[in-house]
This record gives structure tokens, sequence and C-alpha cells, in this order.
């Protein structure tokens, strides 16, 4: 077998392309992703808000159909799974492309126009939504007007990253080459075949709920899964400074994510047939091996270099991205048992262990990468990149989506445990146990609040950061401009 | 795994492994479902088509995302309490929803399932939760946190529009005085969806409970049995209960087997009980509601066929 197991090294000095043009060559296209993203996520924290807030005022914009708490639920997931979470693990993505493969970014204004058209689309479609025109499955909620715009985008970026994975240097493939290619794909076949069969030729009756439901596992658990893992099994080696515990248990990962994650889903009790509820359950049981081989990999990688490890804004978003994402997935293979199912369904129960996995792991995972890479697109000649963040903004984000997640985590996993203990007892009205949650509720309201000021903070940071580089380009220019004037 | 290709492959094949499971295999399983024959209360051919305002109501139902807070899916007794909290009379299966456009089952019951509702609510219910979801049955949803669709209505200066589009609530609810509410299209059709949600005849995938005289082709129970048998949804109303078709009763019909202590049961009960709260508390002008007519077309569809015919 191969030896994979050293740290991702660097480029070779002796490649013919240099680190710093390396790092420049994807400057446009992955800050348009990664700003885009910053931006939507600011909206989708905002959506969230409002939502949250009216379950507690329930009057609340009540005359507004536009404000409704179904749209404004629907634009919620649609801006932070479209606005956020496909562009930055895209751009996480072709990022770790290149730096893995050692080579120069493929197609830059190919993947710009395809990350500008994807982010017209994106806000097209939560326009609709908030205008009623949703298609009804959750999301997967923009309508079918602006499917296509998406699929050419999506495309557009997608081949950019075949491109630039095609042109890599030869040698052994990294875990996280794996991870990458396997949601760029993973991401165009589902979401094609969600937009044929549920918007162009919608099937019949409960396979609407069965193709819907198999798309949303798909979507979290394999598409963000790998996109999510790509870069943790790049950073953490790198920062603790340690080569990788073993690439055998990383491909066990990958694979068994790849098989087993994508077996999911169906709802226990649900209207189909009994053997889709039976292969969900066995296939998201089977998820405990990745989940066991990626924290023990990492786990036995770090290890005791842990400690010693830099402090920065990397490492910290990348391993609470990671913890999250072992608490959210035991949480989903827990949530499947056929005696916990029967309790926890349909409750908060399950809304927690998605935003766990959409803030805290997708999130934070980006997050982590986004501050290793912008600094490098932003001033390649730099020569302490991670010193172009202000520290204290980038550790004040930290901790504010920190206490966000887990505080809403918490909050929403005791009301969902409270509301399917209690809905048991037929005695209990609806009403009654509904009014029992809202403290959790109250508390969860907190989350999309302290992830709308960390999306804030963020954007500033980000603005500070943009701010620099341009007024060293104009230094440069100046510099430039002076030494030919003497040349003259 | 040095080699992009096998990458590749492998990749495409899980791809294609799941594919096959949760799309194709299903596909070909329940693609073609039809129509299936009620095994009780009555022979019947099931589901029906629902009537043409409970189809844009089913289009309101998407747009708003009421999804987003109703499940409209029940689970079996064995898989959480639904049926015990009378959410249904039995489960519901694939072939509830073969004749909807947009299946909207649901992940997550901020309010309660709505897959029976016409059978808990008629459509002058609906209207006045949608105006304000803490109105009805004050015991239990005083604490609704529910918002109100109030978008979904006009408020008009009273008299402006005919008396029977006027929704009437209590006093404590209505607008202020010498004005009325009205409710807007939308809101109708919304109210004719959940008024036509009813997953009620049993079928032989969702039998009926172990005990539940089952009642056959056989003309037990008078004259109009062999014909109501073929084409009514299996509801049941057309043979003991004639009384209770009165546009003006807000009670759901009673079912055909509630001679039997352990049939229709809690659903029964609080439908009764919430139509008497609703007759109660609200001075609702369901006799003269300008819905009267499509609810005694979803009880008795033969007489809704008449009148399309016409």
């Amino acid at each position: 077998m191969d030896s994979v197991t050293e740290a991702p090294a660097p480029t070779a000095v002796s490649a013919p392309v240099s680190r710093t043009e390396l790092e420049a060559s994807g400057a446009g296209p992955l800050l348009c992703l990664f700003g885009g993203a910053a931006l939507w996520l600011l909206l989708a924290s905002l959506f969230a808000l409002l939502d949250s807030l009216k379950l507690h005022a329930p009057g609340l914009l009540g005359s507004s159909p536009m404000w409704t708490y179904g749209r404004v639920h629907a634009a919620a997931d649609t801006a932070l799974i479209y606005g956020f979470g496909v562009p930055s693990a895209l751009g996480v993505g072709l990022w770790l492309l290149c730096r893995l493969g050692g080579t120069r970014f493929a197609g830059p204004g190919v993947a710009a126009a395809g990350a500008l058209g994807w982010n017209a689309a994106v806000a097209a479609g939560v326009w609709a939504i908030l205008r009623g025109g949703g298609t009804g499955y959750e999301v997967f909620e923009m309508p079918g007007a602006v499917a296509p715009l998406l699929l050419v985008s999506y495309v557009l970026i997608g081949i950019c990253g075949l491109m630039t994975f095609r042109q890599r240097e030869p040698g052994p493939l990294y875990p996280s080459q794996w991870f990458v290619i396997g949601a760029f794909l993973w991401f165009a076949w589902i979401f094609s075949t969600a937009a044929l069969v549920l918007l162009g030729s919608p099937p019949r009756g409960v396979l609407q709920a069965a193709v819907n439901w198999w798309y949303e596992h798909n979507l979290d658990t394999v598409f963000f899964g790998f996109a999510g893992l790509a870069p943790v099994f790049y950073f953490i080696p790198k920062l603790s400074g340690r080569p990788l515990h073993s690439s055998y248990q990383a491909a066990l990962a990958f694979w068994m994510l790849a098989l087993a994650g994508s077996w999911g889903g169906i709802f226990e009790g649900a209207p189909l047939p009994g053997w889709m509820v039976a292969v969900s359950l066995v296939g998201t049981v089977l998820t405990v091996v990745p989940i066991a081989a990626v924290a023990s990999n990492l786990y036995l990688t770090a290890g005791g270099a842990l400690a010693a490890a830099d402090g920065g804004p990397v490492f910290r978003f990348t391993c609470a991205g990671l913890i999250f994402w072992v608490v959210a997935g035991a949480q989903q293979v827990a949530g499947a048992l056929p005696s916990v199912a029967r309790l926890t369904d349909f409750t908060w129960f399950t809304t927690a262990q998605r935003d766990l996995f959409r803030n805290g792991f997708l999130a934070m995972t980006m997050f982590g990468a986004i501050y290793y890479i912008v600094p490098r697109l932003a001033d390649a000649k730099c020569a302490t990149p991670d010193r172009l963040w202000n520290r204290k903004l980038a550790r004040l984000h930290f901790g504010l989506m920190l206490a966000g997640v887990a505080l809403g985590y918490v909050a929403l996993l005791v009301a969902g445990v409270f509301q399917g203990v209690e809905l048991q007892n037929p005695a209990n009205s609806f009403t009654a146990v509904m009014k029992g949650t809202m403290m959790g509720l109250r508390l969860s309201t907190l989350e999309p609040l302290f992830l709308f000021f960390g999306a804030v903070v963020f954007l500033i940071n980000f603005a500070l950061l943009m701010k620099g580089r341009l007024a060293r380009c104009r230094r440069d220019r100046s510099v430039v401009r002076g030494l030919a004037k003497e040349g003259a | 795994m040095n080699n992009g290709p096998m990458l590749f492959l492998g990749l495409f094949a899980s791809m294609a492994i799941s594919w096959v499971t949760f799309v194709l295999g299903p596909m070909a399983q329940l693609g073609n479902l039809q129509q299936a024959r009620t095994v009780a209360p009555l022979p019947a051919s099931y589901p029906n088509n629902p009537p043409g305002l409970a189809e844009q109501g089913a289009e309101v139902y998407r747009a708003c995302g009421c999804t987003y807070c109703h499940t409209r899916q029940v689970r079996p007794a064995g898989s959480g309490a639904d049926l015990a909290h009378g959410w249904g009379v039995r489960r519901s299966v694939a072939h509830d929803y073969i004749f909807e456009r947009t299946v909207m089952l649901g992940t997550q019951r901020i309010g309660p399932d709505l897959a029976n509702a016409g059978l808990r609510m008629d459509a002058t219910a609906v209207l006045a939760r949608l105006w304000d979801p803490r109105i009805v049955n004050k015991l239990d949803s005083a604490h609704s946190i529910m918002p109100s669709y109030r978008y979904l209505f006009d408020v008009r200066k009273a008299g402006s529009a005919p008396f029977a589009d006027v929704l009437g609530v209590p006093a404590e609810f209505a607008p202020p005085a010498g004005y009325e509410i009205v409710p807007r299209p939308a809101a109708r059709a919304l109210a004719a969806y959940m008024a036509a949600s009813r997953q009620e005849p049993y079928l032989f995938e969702a039998p009926p409970p172990p005990g539940t005289v089952v009642v056959t082709n056989a003309p037990a129970n008078g004259t109009n049995a062999p014909s109501a048998g073929t084409n009514a949804p299996g509801n049941g109303t057309n043979a003991p209960s004639g009384g209770t078709n009165a546009p003006g009763a807000s009670a759901p019909p009673t079912s055909s087997n509630a001679a039997n202590p352990h049939s229709a049961f809690r659903v029964e009960n609080e439908t009764a009980k919430n139509a008497k709260n609703a007759e109660k508390e609200s001075p609702f002008l369901s006799a003269l509601y300008a819905f009267s007519a499509d609810k005694s077309a979803i009880r008795n569809p033969q007489s809704a066929i008449g009148e399309t015919n016409q």
C-alpha cells in the first residue's frame, strides 16, 4: 500500500508552480465563494432568529404573508444550506485540490462565473420562497425555475474542481482529496436526481417524500460530511505537526460513509414500505463505523500534540467542528433505533441534531478552513498570513459560535426528549406539552442570535483584511509606477 | 487508493446502490399505486379525487409552509402515541396520498398531526383557527404557539360582504365594532383542504382493530347499502346517521361502527366535544356559511358527483 500517512506536504521546491503563484491563482473565485457564503450565513441566522422569535410571539409580523413562520423557516434553511453550506464547501474543496495537488487553479474565470450564477440563483430562490413559491419539499424548497441555473453554476464550479484534480502532480492521493472529490460528485448526483424526480415529473404519492428524505439525508450525512471532513483531515495533522495515524482507517471511514451514510432518512412508522424503514435503520446504525474510525484516527494523530498546538482560530474551529460531528453522528444513530425513534421522531430532538450538524459541524469546519485560506489568497506574499486576521475578533467569533451552538443544542435536546416522553401519555394534551418545552425554545433563540453576531464579527474581520489587501495593492502599484518612472 | 479512476468508480458504485435502493426500488413498488378496495366500514374504492377547492388548498398549505410545524402522517400504534392522541383512526399508508400533487408528510410536530384534520374540525372551525389559533376549544389551545394567519382574511366594514361570507368569532377575538371578518379565497381553499383530510376507511394494509364489525356487501343495514358501497369513500355516514348530514352541525359524521366501543373511539369523542365547544363558544354561522355545499360534498360524494354532472 502507498505511504499516504505522511503529513500533507507543501509542494516540493522543484515544483514548476511556486507556492505564491499557486495560492494566488484561485483568489478571485474563492474570495467570491467565501464572501458570499458569509453574507448568506448572516441572512440565514437573521431568518432563523425571526423564526425562533415567532414561537414566543405568534403575532409578530402576523399580517404579512412574506414573514409567516413556514416561509421564513424554508428561507432560513435554504440560505444556510445553499447560500452558506454549498459555496463554502466548494471553495474549501477547490483550495484543497490546488494545495494537495500542487497545482494551479484550473479555470478561475469559469469558477467565478459559476459562483456568481450560484449566488444569484440562491437569491432568486429565497425571494421566491418568501413570496410563496417554495416547492413544499424540505431543504429542497427553491422552485423549479431556478434549478437549471443552480445546476449549470454547480457544474461550472465542479468542472474546475475536476480539472484541477486532473492536473495534480503524480503521487499518492491524500485522504482529503478523496473526501473533496466524493463531495463534488455526490452533490451533483443527489441534486440532479432530486431536481429531475421532484421538480421534473413528481412521482405518485409518498414516493415524493421518500426521495425528499433520501436527498436530505444524503445532503447532510454524505455531502456535508465529506466536505467538512476534508479540511479536518488536512488541518489536524498539519497543525499538530504529526502525520496522519492511519490511511487505512481513513479509507474505511470514507467508504463506509459513502455506502452506509447514503442509506437513511426514512422515519420509523412512515407510510412507506417497511423494508425502506429497515434498510434506512441498518444504514444509519452502520455509520457508527466511520464515526469511530474518524474519531480514533484523528485522536491518535493529534494525541499529545493537542496541548502543544497553537490555539489559533483554524485549530479551534476545526477541532470544535470535529467534536460536533461525532456528537451529531452519535445522536443520529441513537435516534434511528426504533425504541428511541418512536419517542423522539418529529420532536425538537431531530431539530437539535440537524442544527448541531449544520451550525456546529459544517459551519465550524468551514470557518476553520476559511481562517486559514483567506489570508493566503488575500496576500500571497505575506510571510505570516495568519497575522492578517484580527485575532481578537477571530476569538470573539469562535466564542459566539461555540456558545450559540452548544446552548441551542442542549436546550433543544432537552426540550425534544421532554416532548417525546410526555407525548407518550395520551392524557397530556399536545398544547400543554408544547408549553412545557417553552423554556428550551427560549434558550434556543440565543443560538441564531449568537450566530448572527458571530457572522457580523466575521464579516468585519473579513472586510478589514480585504481593506488591508487593497491598500497593499495600491502601495505596490505606486511603487511599481515609481520604479517605472525612475527607469524612464 | 492512489488512482483517480478507482476512486470515481467506487463512488459511482456506492451512489448507484443508494439510488437503486431508495429511488428506483420504491418507484418500481409504488409508482403505479392505484385505488384500493376498503375492507371496512363499507367496501368501496379509496381514495377518491379530492374536491377542486381542496386541491387549491393544498397549494396554500405548501406556500405557507404549514409542513414545517405539522406532519401529515399517523404512525402505527407500535411507533409513537399518534393514535392514542386521536390524530387518526388508523395508521397512514401509501394509498392515502396517491392523489396528492405535492406530498408533504412533514418531519416536525410543533403543532399536532393534520392527516385527519377533517375528522376533528370542519371548514368553519379551521377558518376560526387560522384567524386566531387561540379561539377554538379554549381549554386546549389557549396557549397555542401557532401564528395567526390574518393575512388570509379581509376585515371589512360590516354589511359590505354577503352575510354568508362572514366569519363569526367570539367578541374578544373580533375586529372593532362595525367591522367583520371575511375569509379570502385562499383561506377557504385551505379550510376545504383540511376538512377533506381524512384517512378514514380501513384498508388491507391498515386493517380495523380486532373485533370491529366489518360490513360486507351484504345489505345488512338497509336498502342503500349496495349503491353506497360502490361509491361512497367508506366514511360510513350513509348508514345510521342521516340526521348529521345537515350542514349546520359541526360534528363530523359518526362512523357506522360506533356500536363497537373499541373502534373509532377517541376521535369521535373528541370531535363531538370540539363541536360542542365550538358551538358554545362562538356563534358560528355555519348553517349559512358558504362552505356548506363543499362540506356536504365531502361527506357524500354521490351528491357532489350529481352536482358536477349538472
